[in-house]
């Protein structure tokens, strides 16, 4: 096997990469953001989750250049971000920070971005602010806008320059269900015709629907990667807690103890409660209740402790 | 058969991108407020004309109106204004999160510090100039209009390309250019004769008597090149601010409005 097959089969790296992160750390005083960061991006969608504080906006930032890194080093098609200036003609940037240009209207803030990168397609800025289903409101001030709204007017400012790369961090915030539906198609069909799409989330559901292929960071270190199938099997084998209240706690769990899926059960018998360690949820869920109606025993509540993104995020690293 | 296609409703040009800049920088770095702040140190000027008219200690109201200037136009209303402009054409808008919209452009970044340098200096050349030649006529000395507009003028244009500079090396831009005013120039410049030349507030007082008729000896200070040639030393400064602000402008480090 040669270097390179060894290298495309590592699932953080993309085979026709046009965004390479190297051994990348970045540092503010004394916080980590991210800490030797290896992984890569090519065509299509590529999901960037992570819980708050994982590193995803300071990946971003570094990507496109506005955060120098402090070790490793980052290239898009090939050239240096912080070095060379021409590379941000072929990437552009949609920022979470609800930021926009004071006393700009929608339309405005297209022609200016139109203008800087040099677009001569003079239809470009208006078919930008259709994409996004902001024609009807073009012509108000972009920092008069709610949230979402200003999310589609930054996304149209970004499609106006006609991007390879694009850099989304959590675009669909503040979007409705329809324009977030509608959005997820828009950034699927971007990545179809061959542009590099990063997005940023930390809801697994949201990046699943538009992305091929996903990366994890949890505190500034690469915690996963690879097709969201292999990342959600990876989050069903990290262990589970589940509470299980119950009218017999101590009867139900000594039933529990003969359960494969169950690899460990605490009771506490001040509180009638049980502390459930499986590995296996989705079969745990299966064969509790029937358990319980066996042993004689009534169910009160069944609730699991850590099902929260962010636990499953720390079990990754464990 | 050919399809005709709809021309779009609203039709757009491209611009050159340092017309765009400037634009940009008239239309969004300038909102009420920022007018509002840089209109009241304006008005201190003509009240500062009024003084001059007021105090009957001196033979001539040019005179009058020299000494007046000097202490309060050209050391106070002058960096005082310049520092909202040039505040409000950078340092601002790194600080609420926005201006990485210019910086991920491929526009040089010469072209956007000297877009936004313009559109600073125009917005100071069209307030805090005439404010200056306007409080000379309050004063009744309108031989002084002239000088004042002058020295303000280039006063004003080196201060905000400093604050540029400033604006790109630190985003507390207003308490770091008012360290460079009141502690740098007015403290050190008042004794030290080599960064007195360096100083906008001291050479554009060095403008203003070097070209006025009959100007005050109190006001000449030795050392420091005074009317043209304290033009050239500003236009100087003005130049080397740029060029650093540019330099720092490349290295730039835009983590966001919330960090």
């Amino acid at each position: 096997m040669s270097a390179d097959d060894e290298l495309i089969d590592d699932p953080a790296l993309a085979s026709n990469a046009t965004v390479e992160v190297g051994a990348v750390s970045v540092w503010f005083g004394p916080k980590v953001a991210l800490s030797e960061l290896t992984c890569s991006f090519g065509p299509g969608v590529s999901g960037l989750l992570g819980p708050n504080g994982a590193g995803k906006t300071t990946l971003m930032r570094a990507i496109t250049g506005l955060v120098g890194v402090n070790e490793g080093s980052i290239r898009v098609n090939g050239r240096d971000p912080r070095r060379d200036r021409s590379v941000h003609a072929d990437m552009a940037l949609v920022p979470e920070d609800e930021a926009v240009p004071a006393g700009l209207t929608a339309r405005q803030f297209t022609h200016y971005l139109a203008s800087l990168h040099r677009i001569t397609d003079r239809e470009a800025p208006e078919i930008a602010l259709r994409t996004v289903d902001l024609l009807d409101v073009a012509d108000r001030q972009v920092d008069t806008f709610s949230k979402g709204m200003r999310q589609r007017a930054k996304i149209a400012a970004a499609l106006v320059t006609g991007p390879q790369v694009l850099v989304l961090d959590e675009p669909l915030n503040g979007a409705d269900p329809v324009q977030r539906a509608h959005l997820i198609e828009l950034f699927k069909h971007l990545g179809a015709a061959g542009r590099t799409v990063i997005v940023s989330s930390h809801v697994l559901n949201e990046v699943e629907r538009m992305a091929d292929r996903v990366i994890v960071l949890v505190h500034g270190r690469l915690a996963a990667a690879g097709g969201h199938r292999a990342i959600r099997d990876a989050m069903d084998d990290t262990p589970r807690h589940v509470l299980v209240r119950a009218d017999d706690g101590r009867r139900l769990a000594a039933a529990l103890v003969g359960l494969d899926s169950v690899t460990g059960v605490n009771f506490d018998p001040a509180r009638g409660e049980l502390i459930v360690l499986t590995l296996q949820a989705r079969e745990l869920a299966v064969a509790l209740p029937r358990l319980a109606k066996h042993a004689s025993v009534r169910l009160l509540e069944v609730r699991p402790l850590d099902d929260s993104l962010e636990s499953l995020f720390r079990e990754l690293v464990r | 058969m050919t399809v005709p296609v709809a021309a779009p409703s609203h039709p757009w040009r491209p611009r050159p991108r340092l017309l765009t800049i400037l634009l940009y920088t008239w239309r969004s770095c300038f909102p009420r407020k920022r007018w509002a702040a840089i209109l009241v140190p304006c008005a201190g000027a003509l009240l500062f004309g009024l003084l001059a008219r007021a105090v009957d200690n001196f033979p001539t109201a040019e005179r009058a109106f020299a000494n007046v200037a000097a202490e309060g136009i050209f050391s106070l209303v002058l960096p005082i204004a310049a520092l909202v402009i040039g505040d409000s054409v950078l340092g601002s808008e790194i600080r609420a999160g926005s201006f990485h919209f210019t910086w991920l452009s491929p526009v040089p970044t010469w072209q956007i510090v000297l877009g936004r340098w313009v559109g600073g200096a125009t917005v100071a050349l069209v307030t805090i100039a005439p404010a200056a030649a306007l409080a000379a006529v309050v004063a009744g000395s309108p031989s002084s209009a002239w000088p004042a507009f002058v020295a303000a003028a280039f006063g004003g244009v080196a201060y905000v390309a400093i604050f540029i500079t400033i604006g790109c090396v630190t985003r507390r831009t207003a308490v770091w250019s008012l360290a460079f005013v009141f502690l740098v120039e007015r403290l050190l410049g008042a004794v030290l004769t080599g960064i007195a030349q360096l100083s906008p507030t001291w050479e554009s007082r060095a403008i203003f008597v070097g070209l006025l008729d009959d100007p005050p000896n109190r006001l000449i200070r030795d050392g420091i090149p005074s009317g043209t040639d304290a033009i050239v030393r500003l236009i100087i400064v003005t130049l080397v601010a740029l060029a650093l602000a540019d330099w720092r402008m490349r290295h730039l480090r835009l983590s966001g409005a919330a960090d």
